[in-house]
């Protein structure tokens, strides 16, 4: 059945990737909605609730608002809200129900603007798309409106991270580890989009030398810097020693050719599978291969049409077409909620996954920047 | 680019009046792109001729995103881009939502991109009753809205409707009151009652049609008066509403 998951679980959608990747920089989220979204983000999608505040707010949107497009009151409490916290911009977001309705985001945000004199947001998000287009559409809406000015470079070798949410990489210390292996390879991380960062630093990230692309919640933050302040990028998430010191050869490539690079670099090989977000999985599939000389093949169920994918790649994301994909596999790396519609005879290797599985396999999610060799090991 | 929003009561000549001004225009050598937003997908019927034009949400009911621009529009008299929004299955769904996604879908497949129309025309049904109907005024649409009415009072209290409606905008950036364009039913005192109107909500006749058989002889001919004929004073009315359009905005 098309569209139908009767068995696995589905991805989060674009409004958890809006709050996500919004949710350390200082800036108020609205999520208009009933109410049930708001609970749903709380307590499967953002594993930093109860430990890190920030402003996420649901609108309580009613029936009857709805029938009678009565936006007044969502727009009067944001405004409210916002004049009593001041935040340091404003996100407003939508999910399905606005989305029959015809509401127009960007209007209300400009709206909003016009009575706070605060940076406000409007996204049209509706619950139907995958987190990682919301991710990228939140991301995207800070670089175009804060990264306007060409900042001198720093003199050592500097990169932005980006497309970091937990959503991806948890908080269980992978982007930490990230971030010392680069410092290690005499690399600093001068911004991260968007954890354990503020608004500030985001805002001086032209004067980092290259973008380090690790999600493509990142790519289109990428190409808006590239587009405004000719920064090179590179794709991929370096897993394990050698990955890593292909992406700071890549870095150090790009930084003086000015040159886009990409360290994805798997083949296609018949019998492993690695099923997840584009550029980590396939990140984790080119270390596999360089560690054990096979290809692979790698799903890509929330893919959007980000340019990144080979032959190698398969975009299936109903549950009948993964698993038609994966009738001959005789390995199987995924997120455990994959297992039931995987065959039998293969093995599987579970690899818990936050957008997908939320908060359930929370405290066994693998940091794969330090635990890279063990993680091989269960693999062959 | 000049986008241009045609609202006004059901049956007032909308439709009529849109073809013969896209024809007008482009027979001055205008790229002109005409998008029906009328669940009837009536809207462009008048300029091509007997080519088939399968509606927008037509082409995602049967093939959801699998269809190509080409698929989208077909060119009718002088290359006008002519597109059909569609609608629902009657009676069920929502045709203002229907709107929204046929607009989307036409920007998402590259129209504006691959026709690089140098005027836009929206044919809008009706009144504007619901979200989906503001569409075409939104940013990135229409850059003006114009009104055909005639002197009859329910025309006038649905244009009157319709200005409120882009005054209430204008503090989102939809589309400016550009003018009103007169399409008579030869009421009494006409000219009279729509300059009244016109003058109450601060805005002007930019253009004025006579009812005229001429347009029933040219809709048995499948044609608009335009083109089936050119050298009537009907269709220099059109070609000056066209121009004002073009000229005063
Ligand atoms: N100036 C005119 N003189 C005579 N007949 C006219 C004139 N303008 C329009 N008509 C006739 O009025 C009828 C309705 O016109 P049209 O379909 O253009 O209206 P509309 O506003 O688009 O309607 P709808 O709201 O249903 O889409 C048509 O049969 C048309 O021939
Ligand atoms: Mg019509």
């Amino acid at each position: 059945m098309k569209h139908t998951a009767s068995i696995i679980s589905r991805y989060t959608a674009d409004i958890s990737g809006v709050c996500s990747a919004l949710y350390e920089l200082g800036g108020m989220t609205v999520m208009h909605d009933a109410g049930g979204y708001g609970s749903l983000y709380a307590t499967h999608d953002e594993p930093r609730w109860y430990d890190q505040d920030s402003l996420i707010f649901v609108s309580g949107l009613t029936e009857t608002q709805a029938i009678l497009g009565d936006d007044q009151k969502f727009l009067e409490d944001t405004i409210q809200a916002a004049q009593r916290l001041k935040p340091r911009f404003i996100a407003l977001t939508g999910s399905p129900i606005p989305m029959v309705i015809g509401t127009d985001f960007p209007a209300l945000a400009l709206e909003v603007a016009q009575a706070t004199d605060i940076p406000t947001f409007g996204f049209n998000t509706d619950g139907m798309h995958p987190y990682t287009t919301g991710i990228d559409q939140a991301l995207t809406a800070i670089a175009t409106r804060f990264c306007t000015e060409a900042l001198p470079k720093t003199p050592n070798l500097t990169v932005n991270l980006l497309g970091v949410t937990p959503l991806d990489f948890s908080v269980n210390g992978t982007v930490s580890a990230l971030t010392e292996s680069l410092a290690a390879h005499g690399i600093t991380v001068h911004s991260n989009w968007a954890m354990y960062n503020d608004l500030d630093a985001l805002k001086k990230a032209s004067q980092a030398h290259v973008n380090l692309v690790v999600t493509t919640g990142g790519l289109g933050v990428a190409k808006l810097l590239q587009q405004r302040f000719k920064m090179p990028y590179v794709v991929g998430m370096p897993y394990g020693p050698a990955l890593m010191a292909q992406a700071v050869t890549a870095i150090q490539t790009a930084d003086q050719t000015g040159v886009n690079q990409s360290i994805l670099n798997c083949t296609k090989g018949a019998d492993t599978y690695f099923i997840g977000e584009t550029v980590t999985t396939m990140s984790l599939a080119t270390a596999y291969q360089q560690a054990t000389g096979q290809g692979s093949r790698v799903i890509c169920p929330v893919d959007a049409q980000s340019g990144l994918l080979t032959e190698n790649e398969l975009t299936a994301h109903d549950e009948d077409d993964i698993r038609d994909c994966l009738k001959t596999a005789t390995t199987i790396v995924a997120d455990p909620l994959y297992q039931p519609i995987c065959p039998a005879s293969a093995r599987f290797v579970p690899l818990p996954h936050e957008a997908f599985s939320g908060r359930i396999y929370h405290d066994t999610m693998p940091n794969l920047v330090t635990d890279f060799a063990p993680f091989l090991q269960s693999l062959v | 680019m000049l986008k241009i929003a045609v609202y006004g009561k059901g049956g007032i000549g909308k439709s009529t009046t849109v073809s013969n001004m896209a024809a007008a225009m482009a027979d001055k050598g205008l790229q002109v792109m005409q998008i029906g937003c009328d669940p009837k997908a009536d809207s462009t019927i008048l300029l091509r001729g007997n080519e088939k034009l399968t509606t927008i949400l037509d082409l995602v009911r049967t093939k959801q995103d699998q269809f190509t621009l080409d698929e989208m529009v077909r060119l009718g008299y002088k290359n006008i881009v002519c597109a059909e929004a569609g609608g629902p299955t009657p009676g069920l769904g929502c045709a203002g939502r229907g709107i929204i996604a046929a607009l989307t879908k036409l920007a998402e497949k590259g129209a504006y991109e691959k026709y690089q129309p140098d005027v836009v025309l929206y044919d809008v049904l009706g009144d504007v009753v619901c979200g989906g109907f503001t569409m075409p005024m939104r940013p990135g649409y229409a850059d003006y809205v114009v009104v055909v009415t005639s002197g009859e009072n329910m025309s006038i209290y649905a244009a009157a409707n319709i200005a409120t409606a882009v005054q209430q905008f204008q503090n989102r950036n939809y589309a400016k009151f550009a003018g009103l364009v007169l399409n008579r039913r030869n009421v009494k005192d006409e000219t009279a009652k729509v300059q009244q109107l016109a003058d109450d909500i601060e805005s002007k006749i930019i253009g004025s049609i006579d009812r005229s058989d001429l347009i029933q002889s040219a809709e048995e001919l499948g044609k608009t008066v335009v083109e089936a004929f050119p050298e009537a004073p009907l269709t220099q009315q059109y070609r000056n509403t066209g121009r004002s359009n073009c000229d005063q905005l």
